[in-house]
This record gives structure tokens, sequence and C-alpha cells, in this order.
């Protein structure tokens, strides 16, 4: 961690001063355009569909969704894994990085974390869209009834409820602080509806010396808070297969691979996000191609940790002489499915090795292109790992081959319709780029009387 | 305040209600909505407590004795009468699907009268008769013409008495399935027109030449009770099937072995064995044996066997075997009726009588034709004189002719000549539609009627619950019309009601068999058994002249085409059971197909033609075409194809119609020599281009070596023992290993034991299915359905594999190619594991364990994640994707009223819940309470549970695990016992017994 955080020279143009940084960044904020509301338009209509088939699906019954036993979880369940895993990357690159002290992290660590705090809203829903009877989800949760019914702690869904609820509290409360004194800065420039807006969620900060002090061990101990869950929450959700008995599931490797899968995602829907809207909104002073690199650099080492696991998960399933492994694995890759298997595989094994090029680290559309690639390719490992194993478990009669629906299809495009309307609301009416922590890097000013 | 509804209020207004809907309602049509018809009790009836009527099965010829289970009046289950003398309490999936006739939604509710528009519409029985009174009345003398299917017993005879008053001769009895070839080589070979009867349990080997009789050949309860009562394996002991077919019958895979003879050419073998056992002088063969020398000689082994393509070693090897111990030889399937089917029963019965088996193991004086006078002949007879405009009337009961006949007879054209048709039929089958009036009958379950289908064996219907809808019984309507036809005819029939008039016919049977008992006890008693019955006295038989001049001449199948076999449905019979659900979704044995018309070829051949599996199909004869979908089957000759009959309906009701193809577009209408409709013809196969998935769940085909279903040779078995099937490891793990691995196993399973809930002195319930009586027929799967309301999900989900089927019975094939090719079933059903991966992984826990070792699921607590499912390693977990038992959602499953089948003491589960297989847990509850209201502990098999209950191969043994005297704890422990999967230590309450197969040394 320590090499890729170290702290990168200043870039060559002059650096931006305060006074530019805070209208800068204000300016993200101001009156949208056109394509602004198409764009919105847009994302709203694809979560319309989503939310229409989500309605028919509780009306009619999940045989709707393409369910065809055994493989009775299919592209839901692949869809929140996928969501959980990429809001792994906010969460480091916003709380260890912050640890580290890699000061590169300033310019996007807020788009980060707004998209870990979208995406586990996305991936919760997903748990409730896929059980039969969504109106009795509440069971899920351990509350005092006079039924006396209790749930079952043995079982890996439920540490999931409570993997993915702490998720999404401590990455909020992690977001909403980490907003505090950039909220107090748009609140001073901005006017109408949103002022008042921004003084209340500000919470009367003022940058006092006081406030400052406490703000920053908060933000620390916060930041301490939210690491260990970096790792435990993923771990958590793998082991929603590990612990089961189904050949491809069962596997002690399945915590850190799923660890490092998450991190690899959420740092390629990071740069996915990150190209349009650094030029949408003209943030190329801020956001240039270092921090790409970066972002590049954390991407080659997950992308071969999840190679590596890939590898793993053959040999041990070769050299156990597990029949069951064995036969199922042969499956995965030579079976009905094996498209899906070589996306995987291609996707997120190979093409990160260009990475080692320094030429295509540096190029922003490059990487624009390879970390679309690297999205379909981890959900498609999730896909695979999840309907591939359960196509092909222990009983041959009972073996069958699953394909999606429309009502599948929708839902997966509606959960893109609502984080991305939820990310494209946020990015209109809050900073995108922190301002108080960009400041931070840059030099000093030197003369007191340009600083408002 | 004072119209608000306050308790007191409530409660009058309920009493009021209550008592109202009790005056208006009879427990019959006419309220079917009320919950609790009961406030003043009916004697016979206590809610919550099944009445049982006992009452012959109809639907196939076979006879089966019933015990109806009825609850609130209504018929809820059929199950076998423990006492009949042809199925001794066991029941197949047609039979118990009879309930879907009597509840089956598409019945014809009332008369019919076909309009000017030729549409049907609706009117009294009253119309009903004057308009058939008046026509019969106008009918030129000997123009009335009456078909019905198969009888025997009064109604037979009434309806021919009821003729003859009318001075009509016009009885034609038409069963598709008649034997004629059978009954053709009889008259031939014995020169009697008696069915032959096999004993079965007496022989220690069967050969048989097509006889499909574990599924649909004349008997098949019966047969299968007798068989398996002699082939399975007990004490280092088992008989031996071999069977002899082009087409691997579901009888052919429980063959020991199945020699896959050239279409048509099993007479031949059928005579070299005959030639062998005379030539070496095998038996003791009877004296005029003899006189068959000449004749035999043209058929040594050597000069028979390129023939039939089976090699002299074999047939030498088969003549001894079949010589050397108490053996039958039995003839002829539906399937192997080619058009030397005659020739080939009689060859068949010249082998058993030169092997000395006729009045030993083949006996006459049994059975009565299982078809009556059925004759095809007769019918093609009728359809001539309607052609001939020489009908006046015709009256259809039971019979289906315009579907269940070669398309190439014309009847539906023949039937417009006719000027008035009038059905009986209790559906607008293809022949109803066609009538001009329908004149709904009773279902056999609503109907006074008897039987009679094998010698001394009387068997009466009595009605178990008021008539559904306002039908009729035909009978009656016989009555009626004969008393509206002047003093002359109504003379004749003094009855005033067919009930009258069956007892006044058994008055007859008191007289002769009652002996000193009043005949209101024998009538009591009969009614409380189901009937009467005598031993009879069983006859041999001998040469009747002529029956040396045998001559064989097998059908030959022209180059570049192939045999194509049509074989009756296990499951749709001729297609009558086409219109029940359950028969419809119910797999078949062989094929695993449901909902379908599939072809069966030869995976070889299909390659060869460039045809997938699920491709669909035109297979064309020189009659007709029809379309199946390609199932690649590897129980197949290269060189020939099968279609089952059953589908194809273009009436029938919304079941039936419009579902795949009917099989008889293909057959020539011409009646072979042997007077039947010849099933095999020459055909063209060829790929349309189109395509379907297969209405199937089964995954595989082949088991990947995984010992689901396991088996071991008879030989090995007894010099070696039975080795269970152990996972496969890439090398072999140490001994200490695999020792500390199972004490460690053994160690955590105790210490769970004793733990909570599970400790204590409490039942392990567990069964015990034996493979080796397991014939596969799939009995249990429907008794499944009925027991524990499984809703029918239709093809279109089948076709995902969302069918609900609890208990599913699993097909392999093993071997082939140079190998025999084995078949393998293995029903399979909640395993009831003792360290049941489904249990943790529940985050609500729905899925848990009773004290007594289920792994229960409570429906009320699940909410749907599946979890169980995917963890479950013999993937034996349904759930529920659409809601069943809604009527306003398109997967609902229970039409009214259909639902009036469901038993009341299982839950109708409903949209987004797992459900599985409880081992019945209501009859065990049941029992229990019945023990502690008793006072007494349960005894060993007082719990059945439904599949069970019904097995006709009595292959499940179910009880309680704990008690080591038990029945089950003995089977359980049994050499050949193996757990499916038993390396994931999952300790199953179930256990498999290998299956044997008593195989030739090589």
């Amino acid at each position: 961690m320590a090499t890729l955080a170290a702290p990168r020279p200043a870039p060559a143009p002059a650096p931006p001063t305060y006074r530019e940084i805070t209208r800068d960044v204000a300016a993200t904020l101001g009156k949208p355009g056109r394509a602004y509301y198409v764009l919105l338009g847009f994302v709203v209509s694809v979560l319309a569909v989503g939310v229409f088939a989500l309605l028919h699906q509780i009306r009619y019954g999940l045989g709707v969704a393409g369910y065809r036993p055994p493989v009775q979880w299919g592209v839901y369940i692949t869809t929140f894994v996928f969501w959980v895993g990429i809001a792994h990357s906010g969460t480091l690159v916003s709380a260890i990085l912050y640890l580290f002290r890699s000061a590169w992290r300033t310019a996007v660590y807020r788009t980060a974390e707004v998209m870990t705090v979208f995406a586990v809203l996305t991936a919760g829903l997903f748990p409730l869209i896929h059980v039969g009877r969504i109106w009795y989800a509440y069971w899920l949760i351990p509350y005092p009834n006079q039924r006396q019914l209790w749930v079952n702690f043995k079982s890996p869904l439920l540490w999931d409820v409570f993997a993915v609820t702490t998720y999404l509290t401590v990455s909020s409360i992690f977001l909403i602080v980490g907003l505090i004194p950039d909220i107090a800065s748009v609140r001073d420039v901005a006017s109408g509806w949103r002022k008042k807006l921004y003084r209340i969620t500000a919470l009367g900060w003022r940058g006092t010396d006081q406030q400052w002090r406490h703000y920053t061990r908060a933000y620390l101990y916060l930041a301490a808070l939210a690491t260990p869950l970096v790792l435990s929450v993923h771990s958590v959700v793998s082991w929603d297969f590990a612990m089961s008995i189904v050949p491809g599931w069962h596997t002690t490797i399945f915590a850190p691979y799923f660890v490092a899968g998450a991190i690899y995602s959420g740092c390629a829907l990071v740069i996915t996000l990150l190209v349009p809207l650094r030029k949408a909104f003209k943030l190329e002073r801020y956001i240039h191609e270092d921090h790409f690199e970066n972002l590049a650099k954390l991407l080659l080492l997950t992308g071969m940790l999840v190679g590596y696991a890939y590898a793993a998960e053959y040999f041990i399933a070769w050299y156990s002489g597990n029949d069951y492994e064995r036969s199922s694995f042969y499956f995965r890759a030579f079976g009905d499915y094996w498209w899906a298997t070589w996306t995987m595989i291609i996707c997120n094994g190979f093409l990160p090795l260009f990475l080692w090029f320094k030429k295509i680290r540096r190029s922003i559309p490059a990487m624009f292109v390879l970390s679309l690639f690297i999205n379909l390719g981890m959900w498609f490992e999730r896909f695979v790992i999840i309907v591939v194993s359960l196509s092909h478990e222990y009983e041959p009669y009972a073996m069958g081959h699953y394909t999606p629906s429309w009502v599948d299809w929708s839902i997966l495009a509606g959960s893109f319709g609502w984080f991305f309307m939820w990310f494209l609301l946020f990015a209109k009416n809050f900073p995108m780029v922190s301002i108080a922590e960009v400041k931070e890097i840059i030099p000093m000013p030197r003369r007191e009387a340009a600083h408002p | 305040m004072t119209d608000s509804m306050n308790r007191r209020r409530f409660l009058t207004v309920l009493g009021v209600t209550g008592g109202g809907s009790l005056a208006l309602s009879a427990c019959g049509a006419e309220a079917p909505e009320k919950l609790i018809p009961y406030l003043i009790p009916v004697d016979d009836q206590v809610p919550g407590v099944a009445t049982w009527y006992a009452t012959t099965c109809r639907e196939c010829p076979a006879g089966c004795g019933l015990h109806v289970r009825v609850r609130e009046g209504r018929a809820v289950k059929l199950e076998g009468n423990p006492e009949h003398p042809v199925n001794g309490g066991r029941l197949c999936a047609r039979g118990q699907a009879g309930l879907q006739g009597l509840y089956n939604p598409d019945r014809v509710r009332g008369p019919l009268a076909k309009n000017a528009g030729g549409t049907f519409e609706p009117i009294t029985w009253d119309d009903a008769l004057t308009r058939l009174g008046e026509r019969l009345g106008q009918a030129p003398p000997g123009q009335v013409w009456f078909v019905t299917g198969h009888e025997a017993g009064t109604f037979d005879r009434l309806v021919n008495d009821w003729l003859a008053a009318l001075g009509s001769n016009g009885r034609v009895v038409y069963e598709p399935f008649g034997y004629e070839a059978l009954r053709h080589a009889t008259r031939q070979v014995f020169g009697t027109d008696e069915f032959p009867w096999y004993d079965l349990a007496a022989a220690r080997m069967v050969l048989s030449f097509g006889a499909d009789f574990l599924e649909t050949w004349v008997s098949p309860v019966e047969y299968t009770r007798a068989f398996t009562a002699s082939h399975a394996y007990a004490a280092g002991k088992m008989g031996k099937l071999v069977q002899l077919e082009p087409r691997m019958s579901l009888t052919g895979a429980n063959a020991d072995e199945w020699i896959a003879v050239a279409p048509g050419t099993d007479g031949l073998v059928a005579l070299a064995l005959a030639h062998v056992i005379l030539r070496d002088r095998l038996s003791a063969a009877p004296a005029d044996a003899a006189r068959l020398r000449p004749m035999l000689a043209e058929y040594a082994p050597r000069a028979v066997s390129p023939r039939c393509g089976v090699s002299v070693e074999v047939l030498e090897r088969l003549a001894r075997e079949f010589a050397s111990q108490p053996s039958v030889a039995v003839a002829g399937g539906m399937g192997a009726q080619h058009a030397d089917a005659h020739a080939t029963a009689a060859a068949v019965h010249l082998l058993n009588y030169v092997a000395g088996n006729v009045g030993r193991t083949v006996v006459f004086g049994l059975a009565p034709n299982p078809a009556g006078s059925s004759s095809y002949r007769r019918l093609v007879e009728l359809v001539h004189a309607m052609e001939a405009g020489n009908v006046a009337v015709l009256l259809v009961h039971g019979a289906n002719p315009a579907y269940a006949t070669p398309g190439g007879l014309g009847v539906g054209a023949a039937l417009a000549k006719v000027p008035f048709k009038v059905s009986f039929a209790r559906f607008l089958d293809e022949t109803a539609m066609a009538a001009d009036l329908v004149l709904p009958d009773h279902d056999p379950l609503e109907q006074w009627n008897d039987f009679e289908p094998k010698a001394g064996v009387y068997l009466l219907q009595q009605p178990v619950m008021q008539p559904v809808f306002d039908t009729r019984q035909t009978g009656d309507v016989l009555l009626d019309l004969a008393r509206r036809m002047g003093d002359r005819v109504a003379a004749r029939f003094p009855a005033a009601s067919y009930q009258e008039h069956l007892e006044s016919a058994w008055r007859g049977l008191h007289r002769r068999l009652g002996g000193r008992e009043s005949f209101e006890v024998f009538w009591t008693e009969a009614l409380k058994r189901g009937g009467v019955w005598a031993e009879p006295r069983r006859r041999g038989a001998s040469l009747a002249p002529g029956a040396e001049r045998l001559r064989l001449s097998p059908p030959v199948t022209p180059e570049g085409r192939f045999a194509l076999i049509v074989y009756p449905s296990s499951t749709l019979y001729d297609g009558r059971g086409a219109n029940r659900p359950w028969l419809q979704e119910l797999p078949d044995p062989i094929t695993k197909l449901s909902w379908s018309t599939w072809l069966e070829i030869h995976p070889d051949t299909a390659d060869r033609l460039g045809i997938a599996e699920g491709d669909i199909v035109e297979v064309a004869s020189d009659v007709g075409t029809v379309r199946a979908v390609a199932l690649k089957y590897p129980g197949i000759r290269k060189d020939v194809v099968a279609l089952p009959l059953g589908q194809g309906h273009t009436a029938l009701g919304r079941y039936a119609q419009g579902r795949g193809a009917n099989g008889y577009a293909l057959l020539p209408a011409e009646p072979g020599a042997f007077g039947g409709v010849v099933h095999v013809t020459a055909v063209t196969v060829h790929a349309t281009g189109a395509h379907e998935p297969l209405a199937t769940r089964g995954g595989k085909t082949r088991q990947l070596g995984r010992g689901i279903a396991q088996a071991v040779g008879l030989a090995a078995l007894l010099k070696e023992g039975f080795e269970p099937h152990h996972e496969q490891h890439a090398a072999p793990i140490p001994e200490k290993v695999e020792e500390v691995l199972d004490q460690w196993q053994e160690e955590q399973y105790r210490d769970w034991k004793e733990r909570g809930n599970y400790a204590g002195a409490h039942p392990r319930w567990g069964m015990v299915i034996d493979l080796s009586r397991c014939t596969g027929c799939s009995a249990c799967v429907t008794a499944c359905y009925a027991e524990n309301n499984l809703p029918v999900v239709g093809k279109e989900l089948v076709q995902r594999g969302r069918e609900m089927s609890w208990l599913r019975v699993e097909r392999y094939f093993e071997g082939g190619g140079p190998d025999p090719l084995e078949f393998r079933v293995v029903p399979m059903l909640c395993q009831q594991c003792g360290n049941a991966p489904c249990e943790p992984v529940c985050p609500v826990f729905a899925a848990y364990h009773t004290p007594d070792g289920l792994n229960a699921q409570v429906y009320n607590r699940c909410v749907g994640t599946r979890y169980c499912s995917n963890n479950c390693p013999y993937k034996v977990r349904y759930f529920n994707w659409f809601d069943y038992q809604n009527a306003a959602d398109p997967a609902f499953a229970w039409p009214e009223p259909l639902a009036w089948q469901l038993n009341p003491d299982v839950t109708v589960r409903s949209k987004g819940v797992m459900e599985k297989c409880t081992f019945c847990i209501q009859r065990i509850r049941g029992a229990q309470h019945q023990a502690r209201m008793r006072g007494t502990p349960l005894k060993d098999g007082e719990v059945v549970t439904a599949c069970q209950q019904s097995c006709p191969a009595e292959a499940i043994v179910f009880g309680d695990l704990n008690d080591p005297s038990s029945r089950v704890a003995r089977l359980a422990s049994d050499p050949r016992g193996y757990h499916v999967l038993e390396g994931l230590n999952t300790r199953p309450a179930v256990t498999y017994l290998a299956r044997v197969w008593n195989r030739a040394e090589v």
C-alpha cells in the first residue's frame, strides 16, 4: 500500500488557489443543463421499467423470473453481490488510504464514497427482491415479537443482513461527516432553497479551530472504524456461498477472493464514473492522469489477486480429488455456460495485464474502456459462481439450465437506473470533490488578503 | 349503536345463517361453498374423520378394488382395497387419477343437445329422454347400434337385453387394446376362447415377448405384484426376467436381460427355444408335443439366429434356463402387435406347451377376456354400416372410436352419415363432439354397478358421494327409455332404477354363492368388501388340431424406412387419461417426459439423420403423418422408432386438447390377420427445423459415476457381497485418515443428537426403498400428488423444471454400446437427513428438525430465500413460483370442482414458500392420535405413507428406525443397503437397497 500511496510530485500546471477551488467546485452545483435532465429522465425511466417488473413479480410470484430449479438463485443474487462489491472501493479509498496518508485520494474519494453509499443502497434491495414473500422480509430482522419467533443466527443469510446494514450505516455516516466542511463552503456561496438546505446540513460549521480539531479526530476514528468493514462485509457476503455444501461454493478461499474482487470492481466503477464526471464538471485540474494511474495500480494489484484466485480454484478442484468439485469446475469451463466463464476470465484475468504498461495506465480513454470490461467481467464472475455452480451440483437428474427472463433483465437494468438516479441527484446538489481536503494538499497561500 | 356488529349480534347472525344454510343444502352439489355443513351431524359423518367406501376402479379393464377415502361428503383419495384378489391394496397412477375424472372441470354438467347451429345447449333430462325415445321409436328395426367399452356384468347384459328388446343386435364392444392377437392365437393353438392367465408368481423365469405387463398389459397392478413376488431378491434368491422386444418398455427396462430382436421376429425366437427344448428333451413335455417336431425342425437356432439377430449361444442358453426351472413365456403387448402378432403369440403358446408350462404357469379358467368381446373387426363392420346409411341411431358409451381408431378408418366421416348419435360420455371427447345428444353418465365413483374382471370375482361399485353434476347413470337412462317404449318392452325391465336392477341380478348370485345368510347380509357384506370372490378352478389346455400348422411370416420393413412401434402410454393408456392433469404431468417412467408426444429414436440414428433432442420431427407412414418431439433413447434398436399413444386430442377438455399428436393417424385401418389394429408400421422420419424444450426435469441421463442408483449382479452379490459406491478420490486416502474422519463424523452426530430437542425417546422415522422391487412405474408419484395437494403446473413450467413432485422417480442409464444397457431407477424424495444441510442455512427457522427426526418445513414462517434448496444435495425441495391456489392467477391448479379433491389434512401452500416431502406427517400424527386414544403404543407398520400405500411392487417400507424390531430397522441394516451421497455425512433416513441383476455370467 505504501508504495502505491507514495505522494507524487505536484502536477506541472500551477496548482489552483483556495479561491479557485471553492469556485470551481461550487460551479459544479450550478443550474443543470439540458443534457443533465435528459440523462436524469433516462435513468428514471430505466428505473421505472425495473419497478414495473418488480411489481409484476410481486403480483404473480417469483416464477416470472427465469429461475429453473436447481438454480434457485440467479440474476438477483448475482447483482446483489455485484453492487456490494462495487461498494468496497469507496471505503478503501476514503478510509484506508486516509489512514495511510495517501494524498492523491483527496480528489477522488468523494466520488468513491458516494458510489459506495448508493451501491449499498442498491445492493440492499436485492435480497428483498429475490425472496419469495417480500412482504415478510422483515422477519429476517431479529426483533422482539409476541409470537416469540427468533431468527437463526447460524444462517449466513442472517449475517448478511447485519453486514449490509452495518456497512450502509457506517459508510453513510462517513460520507456525511466528510461532507460537513464542504457543505459549509457551498452554503456560503449558495442562494435560495439550497442555501437553507446547506445551512441545515452543514450543522453549524463555521471552520473554527476547535471545530476542525474535533472534526479531524472524528474523521480519523470513523476511518479506523470503517476500515475493518472493507474486509468483513464482503467476507460475510462470500460466506453466503462458502458456508454451503454446493460444489464450487464450499471453499475457504472465498473471503479473500471476494474482498479482492470487490475492491477490483469498485475501483473499476470509480473510473467509469470519474471519466465522464471530470469532463462534465470540468474538473480536469483536480482529477488528472495521476489519479487514474494510482487507481490503475490498485486495479492491477487486485486484478492479479483475482486472477490468482481463479487459478487457485481450479487447482484446488483438481488437487482435492473430489469428484463433485472436479465435475463442477469442468462444467464451468467447458459446460453450457463456457461463454460466461471465459468472459469472466478474459475480462478480469487477462485484460488487467495491460495495466503493466504505463501508457495505458495514463490514458484516460483506455482506462475508461478497460473499466467497462472489468465491470462486465465482475458481474459475470458472480453469475458464474452462483448460477453455474448451482446448475451442476450433486444429483445428476436434477441438473438444469437457467436462462434469465425479461423480468430479471429489467430489474437488473432498473438497479442501474436507481443507482444513477441517486448519483446524478447527488452530483448536482453536493460537491463531488472534497473542497476542504483538496485545499489541504496544495501549498499554503502566501497572501492572506486573497483568502475569503 | 343499534346497527353495529358486536360479538353477541355476530354470533346470532352466524347461528341463523349457519342453520339456514344447513336447511338449504343437501351435502351435494348445490352448496359446495359451505365450510361446515354439519351443524346437526349426519349419522355416518364426523367432521374431520374420514369414511372409507369399497368400490371398483374402472379406469382400465383390469378391475382393481378401491377404498375411497371420503371426507365431509367428498371423495379425496383412491387407494387399493387390501383384501382384493386383483390388486391387493395397491393401485397404479391411472387408477388413482380416477378422482380427477370425478372432479374434472371439463365434465359434461348435464344433458346437452346439438342445435341447428351445431353447438351444444343444455336441455332437461326429460326433454332429452323424450327426444331419444322418439328417435328410437322411429328407427327402422336393426338400425340401432350401441358401442360400449368393455363391460362385464349387469350393465353388459342390460345393454344386450335392451337392444334385443328394440329388435337390434347392433352391439359393438370396442376397447382399443383388445389383445386380439393373443385371443386369436389361443383359439388357434388351444382351441379355446378363454384368455390365458399367467402365474408370474410361480415362475422363476419369465420370458416376455413384448408383453408390457408392468405398465398397461391386461392387469398391470396384479402382474406387478405377482412378478415382484417371485422376481425380487430375497435371501440369496431371485427370479429372472428376459424381455425380447425391439424397444425397451418399462417391463423390458426391468428385465435382467433385454434382447432387442428385430421387429416381428420374436416368434422365431420362441420357436427356436421350443426346438432346443424338444431336441434336447430338456423338459417333460406333454406327449402330444411330439406333433410339433416336424414344424419345429425348421427353427433350429442356427437357422433362426441371422433373421432375428439373437446369437445361437444365447438361444441355446435361454432354452436351457427356460426348461430347467419353473418358467413362463408371455406374449404380446400392444407395442408388439405387428402384422404377424398372432403367429408370435401362437409360437409363444407352443413354447410354453413344450416346456410343460400350460396348466402350471399358463392357466385357463381364471381370466375372462380382459377386453370382453371387444373387436376391432366388428367396429369396422359398424363403420361400413354407417357409411352405407344403415345406422339410424348410434349410441356410444365408454368408448371413443372417433379418436382411438386408425385415422384411415374414417370414423368421423362415417359418424356424419348417422342421422342421430347419442353419447353417454362424461367428457366431451371426440365422439361426443360429433353426437346430437349427450346424456352424461355418472362417474364410476358415483355409480351403482358391478364388474367381473376374472372368473369367480364379482366386484361391486357403489356411489361414494352425491353426484357432482346433473348426470344420470346410463343404466337408469336405458331403463327409463324402456319404460317409455310401451308395455311390451317395459315389462322386460321391471326394475324402477338401475340400483334395483343390479340388486335383482345379485339375488341370482346370492342363490349361487350366498350360502345360508340372507340376501341383505350378503349384499351388505359384498358392498363392504367390494364384491365377492371365490377361488376358481385352474385348468390347463391341450393342443388343438392344426396347432402344428403354425407358419411365421415376420413382417419386413422396406429399405430406408423405420419400423414404428406405436405403444400405449403407461400414463394416458389409450388416451382416456389425457384429461387428468395428474397423468399429464406424471413423467413417463421410461422417457421422463410429460405433456407431450415424443418419438423415441436411437442416438446413433438421430445423429445420422441430423436430429437433435427436442427437434420436432415429422413421422410419415403410408396412411398419415404426425409431428412429435425427438427423444434420443438408447433402449431402442437402430432400425426402429417408437411413439406413445394417448395425446393428440381434438376435444376432451382443457388438459387434453391440442397437445401432442395422435399415433393412430399413422396406423393402417385394415385389421390385421388377427382382427385387431396393427400397431407396427413402416415410416420415414424427417426433421422439420422446429424445436421445443423437452418437458422434463431430467437433467442428465447418466449418473456420472455417483452411485445414486446402485446395482449389483446376483452372482457377485452372493460371492462377494455388496460394496456400496464410494466417492472417488484422486489418490487413495490412508486408512487411518478415513477412520479418524468416520469417528469424528460419528462423534459430531452423536453429540448433536444428545442435545436439546433431538434428545430423548422419540421415534426416528425412516424409510427403506428396495430397488430390486421398484419397477419405476411411478404410482407413488401420483399418490403423493393426491395425498399432499401438490399442484399440477402444466407443460410450460415443466419445461422449466418447475414441477412440484415431492417424490420423483429418477431414471438413469448405465452401460450401452457393447455392454448391456442398464436401466436404473431411484425414487428420490426428501431424505429427512439427521444432519440436514437445509436446516442451518434458513435464516428464519422455517426449515427445522422435529424431535422425531423429520426435517419439517414451516410454510407459514418461510420467507422464500430458497437457500435450503441450494444446499440440498438431493434437490428435493420445491418452491412455489406462482400462486397455484388463486383462481385469478394463470398458474391456478384447481379449477372448480377439481379443488374438491384436496386433502383437508394438508395445507395448500401459498406463493413464495418452499415445500417438500413430509414423510406424510399428517398420517404419522393421525396414527399417533389413534394410538393415544386407544391407549396402546403405536405398532410397527401402523403408519403407512401415501407412496408406500400405493406401491404395486411393495418396494417401500416405512417405520421407526429407533425400534430395532421394526421392519424398517431390520431392512435398513440389510447388506444391500446404501445411502445416496453418503460421503456428505447428511445421515439420511432413507435407505436404498441396491438393485440386483440376475444375469448370465459371460
